[in-house]
C-alpha cells in the first residue's frame, strides 16, 4: 500500500440475515455488495447514492461500527477486520464521525462541553485543565462562544448543533473524519455556513474526509473525487469534475440529469433522463447488473453477467457493459484541477 | 390574497409567522413560495385553507378564491373547497394517507363526499386516478395499504387524492422533499404533465431553488413571515433583486456547474418573536444602511418587486464585485 493512502477497502461485503418469509429461502440482504476503495491521505472522497443505497452501511463498516460479513479494511497499513475491541481503540481514535441529525446525535442530558471533552476524558489524552482548555479552543476553532459550554444542546440551533458535532469529532486530533449526510438537516444558508467551516478545517488541519450524501451538488462541492453507490456497489468511482461532466455510467448520467438546474445561464440544460420504477429491495437483486432492470441501454448480457470495477480511463473507474460518454472523457481528463489557494 | 397577517399569542410574546403577505395566481399558473425552515411559507397556506386550528392563532386579511372570500368560513363551507376545488399535496405522505384503511377506500371516501357517486362508480374512479399517476397494475393496487408503497408511489397516491376531484387549485407543500433526486424528477414531471392535462394552477411550497426553477412560472421569496421578492422565475433567478435571495442562490451548491465558494448568509434566522420593526433581514444583511430600520415597501417594475431599501446604482456596484470575487 502506497504512502499516499490512508486507508484501503478491499471487497466489503456487510448482508443481514433477512427475516424468512419463505422458510428461509431468501437471500441475505446484502447492504453493501463487494465494496472497494482507497482513501487518500488529504483528500475528499464523496460518495453519492439514493436512500437505501447502502452509503451509510458503508461508512459504518468502514470505521468498524459495524462488523463486515467479509473484505477487509486496512488503515494506515494495519488490518482493522478482527482486531479485538481493545486493539481497535487507539485507531479509532484516528477516525471520527459526524452525525446527520444534529438533535438525535448529541446527548440531551449533558452539556456541550462535556459533549466534546467526553471523547478526550475517555482516552485519557490529556489532565483535566488542559482538556478544558482544549475544548474552548475547539469551541473558537468551530465558530461557537467558548462561554456557552455549559449550556445543553437544546438551547442551539440546527447549524450551531452541528458545529458542536464537528469539534466533537475533532476533539482526538483524528486524521480521518467520516461525515455521513451532514448537512442535509440545514436550511441552505446555514448549510453553506458548515460546508465552508467543514472546507477551511480540512486545510487547517489536514484532515482526510469521507463524505457521504445523498445530495449531488453538495457531493461535487466538497468531494476530490466521487464514488456513486447503488445497491450496495459503487458503480463509478472517479475525479469528481470529470465524473460530473462526463458521467460513465447509466446511473450516474441519469441521476446528474434529473438534478433541478437553477437555468441562470443560457446553455441549455441537460437532458433529462427518467430512470422508471424503483430501487429494488436489495434481498432481490437482480442478476447480471443490479441496475440493468431499470437502465436504459441495457442488452442480453447485462441481465447475465455481472460487470467488472474497472479502470476504464486514468482514474476513472465503472462497472459498466455499455459505458457512456467514452470519447468525451479523454478530452476533459487533461491536467487534474488544482487546489484553490 | 391581500395582506395576509397570521400570528400566534404564545407565553413568550405574539409570534408573528406570517406578516402581510399579498398574491395572485392567475388561471394555469404555477407560483412558487420559496424560502427556509420558519419563513412562514406553509402556515401562510394552511391559513389560507383553515387548517391553522389553535385558539391563539389571529388570522387578518383576504383571501378570495375566484372571486369568493374564504377566509372566515365555517367548517363545513370550508369542507367543500377544500378537496374539492382546492387539492392539497403535503411533503410527507406517510402522513397524509391512514395507514389502517387500503388506499382504495380513501381515494373512495374523498370521491363520495364531494360527488354524488355511487361506491362502485367511486371505485372505477379511483383505479383511473391511480392509473392516471402512473401506479403500475391499478386494478390490484388499490387494494394496498400505504405501507405497501414505496416513498415515491405513495406520494403518486397523494396527487391522485388531490386530482380526484378535478381541483382548479392545487397547493403542494415541499411535494418531493422526502424522496430521492430521481423519484422528484419523476413527481415533478408528473405534475407538469398533469397540470397540462387539467389546466389547473398550482402553488408550490418549497426550500430548493432549483425545484422552483424547474416548475415554476412565478416565484415569491420569503424571509420571517414577509415577502423579500415577487416576480417572473427567470428574473428572480437571473437578476434576482433582493440581498437574501443573492445569499439563497449563492449558498447552494451546484451539480450542474462547476463550483465557486459558497456565499454564505452570516447568523441564524431572526427569531420570529424579535422580527424588527424595519427590514426583517437587516441583522444579517452584509449591506445594511441606516434607513433599514423602516420596514422596506415592496416596489419595482415589470412585475418584478422587491422590498428591499438599495437602489438600482447601489445593486449594480455590489454585484460586480460578488462577480468578479466569483461569488455571482
Amino acid at each position: 500500500m502506497s504512502d499516499d493512502v490512508l486507508l484501503r477497502a478491499t471487497d466489503i461485503v456487510k448482508s443481514y440475515a433477512s427475516r424468512t418469509k419463505n422458510l428461509g429461502l431468501r437471500a441475505p440482504n446484502r447492504a453493501v455488495n463487494g465494496v472497494s476503495l482507497d482513501i487518500r491521505r488529504g483528500e475528499t472522497l464523496g460518495i453519492v447514492g439514493e436512500s437505501g443505497c447502502g452509503k451509510s452501511t458503508l461508512a459504518r463498516c468502514i470505521v468498524q461500527l459495524l462488523p463486515v460479513t467479509s473484505g477487509s479494511v486496512e488503515f494506515n497499513g494495519v488490518e482493522l477486520t478482527g482486531l479485538s475491541r481493545r486493539k481497535l481503540r487507539p485507531h479509532r481514535r484516528e477516525m471520527q464521525l459526524v452525525f446527520q441529525d444534529p438533535y438525535a446525535s448529541l446527548n440531551p442530558r449533558r452539556t456541550v462541553g462535556d459533549i466534546v471533552a467526553d471523547p478526550m476524558r475517555i482516552n485519557h489524552v490529556a489532565g483535566h485543565d488542559e482538556i478544558n482548555d482544549r475544548v474552548r479552543d475547539l469551541f473558537v476553532t468551530v465558530g461557537l462562544d467558548p462561554n456557552s459550554l455549559r449550556r445543553y444542546p437544546h438551547e442551539f440551533s440546527g447549524g450551531q448543533r452541528q458545529r458542536i458535532g464537528i469539534a466533537r469529532s475533532l476533539s482526538l486530533n483524528p486524521s480521518l473524519v467520516v461525515a455521513d449526510e451532514p448537512v442535509s438537516a440545514l436550511d441552505v444558508s446555514v448549510q453553506a455556513q458548515v460546508l465552508n467551516l467543514m472546507a477551511d478545517l480540512q486545510e487547517k488541519f489536514n484532515l482526510t474526509y469521507l463524505f457521504i450524501a445523498h445530495d449531488l451538488g453538495v457531493v461535487r462541492h466538497v468531494s476530490d473525487r466521487v464514488g456513486v453507490m447503488y445497491l450496495g456497489e459503487i458503480v463509478e468511482l472517479g475525479d469528481a469534475e470529470a465524473l460530473y461532466e462526463t458521467p460513465l455510467h447509466p446511473y450516474t448520467e441519469a441521476l446528474l440529469s434529473v438534478v433541478p438546474e437553477l437555468n441562470d445561464t443560457d446553455a441549455p440544460r441537460r437532458e433529462r433522463i427518467l430512470i422508471t420504477g424503483d430501487v429494488p429491495d436489495p434481498s432481490l437483486r437482480p442478476s447480471g447488473c443490479s441496475f440493468h432492470p431499470r437502465c436504459p441501454v441495457a442488452t442480453d448480457i447485462c441481465t447475465t453477467d455481472k460487470p467488472a470495477f474497472i479502470e476504464l480511463k486514468p482514474g476513472r473507474f465503472v462497472a459498466c457493459h455499455h459505458p457512456r460518454n467514452v470519447d468525451a472523457v479523454a478530452v476533459t481528463l487533461s491536467p487534474a484541477p488544482t487546489p484553490p489557494p | 390574497m391581500r395582506d395576509l397577517k397570521v400570528s400566534f399569542s404564545t407565553r413568550q410574546g405574539v409570534v408573528r409567522a406570517v406578516d402581510g403577505l399579498s398574491f395572485d395566481v392567475g388561471a394555469k399558473e404555477v407560483l412558487g413560495i420559496v424560502g427556509e425552515s420558519g419563513s412562514g411559507k406553509s402556515v401562510a397556506m394552511y391559513s389560507m385553507l383553515g387548517l391553522v386550528r389553535d385558539a391563539n392563532v389571529e388570522i387578518t386579511g383576504s383571501v378570495k378564491f375566484q372571486g369568493r372570500e374564504i377566509l372566515g368560513l365555517s367548517d363545513k363551507e370550508m369542507q367543500s373547497v377544500r378537496g374539492g376545488e382546492v387539492g392539497m399535496i403535503f411533503q410527507d405522505p406517510m402522513t397524509a394517507l391512514t395507514p389502517v384503511y387500503t388506499v382504495g377506500w380513501q381515494l373512495v371516501e374523498q370521491l363520495r363526499a364531494h360527488n354524488d357517486m355511487t361506491k362502485e362508480q367511486a371505485r372505477e374512479r379511483a383505479i383511473e386516478l391511480l392509473a392516471e399517476v402512473g401506479i403500475p397494475d391499478p386494478k390490484s393496487r388499490v387494494n394496498h395499504y400505504p405501507h405497501e408503497f414505496s416513498g415515491g408511489m405513495r406520494q403518486r397516491v397523494v396527487i391522485a387524492m388531490a386530482l380526484s376531484c378535478n381541483p382548479k387549485l392545487l397547493i403542494a407543500d415541499e411535494p418531493t422533499t422526502a424522496l430521492d433526486v430521481t423519484t422528484q424528477a419523476q413527481i415533478l414531471d408528473l405534475m407538469e404533465r398533469l397540470q397540462e392535462r387539467h389546466g389547473s394552477s398550482i402553488v408550490i411550497i418549497t426550500h430548493d431553488m432549483g425545484v422552483i426553477a424547474e416548475i415554476a412560472d412565478r416565484v415569491i421569496v420569503m424571509y420571517a413571515g414577509r415577502p423579500a421578492e415577487i416576480g417572473p422565475e427567470i428574473d428572480v433567478v437571473r437578476s434576482p433583486r433582493h440581498p437574501y435571495t443573492w445569499g439563497l442562490l449563492g449558498a447552494v451548491p451546484r451539480a450542474d456547474v462547476k463550483n465557486r465558494r459558497l456565499v454564505t448568509i452570516p447568523g441564524n434566522a431572526v427569531s420570529p418573536l424579535a422580527v424588527p420593526e424595519g427590514c426583517a433581514f437587516a441583522a444579517r444583511c452584509p449591506h445594511k444602511m441606516d434607513i433599514c430600520d423602516q420596514r422596506p415597501v415592496l416596489r419595482g417594475a415589470n412585475n418584478h418587486l422587491d422590498a428591499c431599501w438599495l437602489t438600482d446604482e447601489q445593486r449594480l456596484a455590489i454585484r460586480s464585485v460578488a462577480t468578479t470575487r466569483g461569488e455571482a
